[in-house]
């Protein structure tokens, strides 16, 4: 059985969901490894939603909003890139590959960019294999204790 | 009725003992109900016989244990479990028991790394062996006391405020449940706050901030709007005890530590920080010393070996070159 990723996407209400409302009215064909969460603005994402989430088990995270100077509150996607880098820069002290959150950004009207966007990720992730944290089972060397005690 | 109390200190320095006697008057009142019945610290009560007769240790049952520092060695281990095992309800008291404290900066290290450079890297000694007999086996890191045990009681600051001690042993003396402060320092600093977004860019405290030192500290512009780095913002309050002025750092005009360690209990005071720094337009990776967030809080595996590296970095570390 090949490996089916869990994939949680962040995506904001005025550009990022209406695109993927777009898609599905469309009839555009994604993985199905994506959660999506509609947050009001993708800078509302706090840092420690997406730590969160990687330590509950999500295989890849994704934070989507608008274009940088298409912001619906003129420029809570800027915050975000500013906000996100706290998860680049922390990521690794997880244990994680920084290759498992991206921030992406797509218009309302960029059905067919959500798609790619989403394919791409679930690809990638799904190549990376299992997180460790995954059903809370460390993989490797490391026991649950250890795991447990990291995502405290 | 009087109630036994069962003290031990682990991987600590007896600052919160010292607190624990600060308490004053209070302490002279809660002496009436309460019986220290075990207390190495204050109380002529060892584990060993002098010549190695018992080779275990004995601890009479209590009502309540409180346990200070952090677990490092397998006799703080083996301490631990016996209190548990002894006493109804377990505090941890400090933020070496809480969080780890200022010992978990050894988290960053490994034991080998500490013993190179604590018995053969000094000038001015000789070199000598890592020692293997008398001193307990070091666990691989410092933990937390909640890592090990079962702890009911969390009471963090480096030390805690007599007051709060106080307030902990009073409230389980009438069977209640502890009220402890839940706030921010930030939120207990008197400090004049002007706005967010006049500082880009953070500076380490090595000169004073600008401030009059004849005023008082209401009119003292607040230490991170200044540009220096202040833990306020994600360190919970509590140092300044219940009727303080103003919290202690603050008081002598410097910035908060983060001695009291995050403001909730799960609470990740680097994260938080950065997320705060970034939030209000500050490059981040402009900062020097990232780590030293955590100062106070790097045990529950949040401070790691620069090395440390789970399936996921060495899968890809072996499956890079044949993507290539």
């Amino acid at each position: 059985m090949t490996f089916e990723p869990k994939i949680l996407a962040f995506t904001c209400n005025w550009c990022a969901y209406a695109a993927a409302d777009l898609a599905g009215t469309a009839r555009m064909q994604y993985p199905t490894n994506i959660r999506v969460v509609r947050v009001m603005c993708s800078g509302m994402v706090h840092p420690n939603l997406v730590m969160e989430a990687f330590q509950h088990g999500a295989d890849g995270v994704l934070v989507m909003g608008c274009h940088p100077g298409e912001c619906h509150y003129q420029d809570g996607n800027v915050k975000a890139r500013a906000r996100m880098i706290v998860v680049d820069q922390m990521i690794e002290s997880l244990g994680l590959a920084p290759e498992r959150f991206r921030l992406f950004w797509c218009s309302s009207a960029e059905a067919d960019r959500f798609v790619s966007a989403v394919s791409e990720m679930t690809d990638r992730v799904r190549r990376l294999g299992p997180s460790p944290y995954h059903q809370g089972v460390g993989l490797s060397g490391e026991t649950k204790e250890d795991l447990e005690c990291a995502s405290r | 009725m009087r109630l036994t109390v069962a003290a031990e200190w682990l991987n600590s320095c007896a600052g919160c003992e010292m607190s624990l006697l600060n308490m004053g008057e209070d302490f002279i009142a809660c002496l009436r109900i309460l019986s220290f019945v075990h207390m190495p610290m204050l109380i002529d009560h060892k584990y060993f016989e002098p010549m190695g007769e018992k080779i275990g240790f004995e601890f009479p049952e209590a009502d309540l244990g409180i346990i200070s520092g952090g677990i490092r060695n397998e006799e703080h281990l083996a301490i631990a479990e016996e209190m548990r095992r002894k006493c109804r309800v377990i505090v941890a008291m400090g933020t070496c028991a809480t969080h780890g404290g200022i010992p978990a900066l050894i988290n960053m290290f490994s034991n080998d790394e500490l013993f190179r450079r604590y018995y053969r890297t000094t000038v001015a000694t000789d070199a000598a062996d890592t020692p293997a007999v008398v001193v307990p086996p070091l666990l691989d890191r410092t933990y937390a006391l909640d890592e090990k045990i079962r702890v009911d009681v969390h009471l963090p600051g480096c030390p805690p405020h007599p007051d709060h001690i106080s307030a902990v042993l009073t409230a389980l003396m009438n069977g209640e449940q502890p009220r402890l402060p839940t706030k921010s320092v930030c939120d207990t600093c008197p400090a004049r706050r002007e706005g967010k977004g006049a500082v880009q860019k953070m500076r380490r405290y090595t000169r004073n901030p600008r401030h009059q030192a004849d005023k008082p500290l209401t009119e003292m512009k607040c230490l991170l709007e200044n540009g220096l780095l202040c833990m306020g913002p994600v360190t919970r309050a509590g140092c300044a005890g219940e009727k303080g002025e103003a919290p202690q750092c603050i008081r002598a005009r410097v910035p908060c530590r983060g001695c009291y360690g995050p403001v909730q209990k799960n609470g990740n005071q680097l994260l938080d920080m950065l997320n705060a720094l970034a939030s209000n337009g500050i490059d981040i990776r402009s900062l020097p010393d990232r780590q030293a967030f955590l100062r106070f809080s790097g045990a529950h595996g949040r401070l790691n070996r620069p090395g440390w590296k789970t399936r996921d970095r060495q899968q890809e570390e072996t499956a890079a070159p044949e993507s290539r």
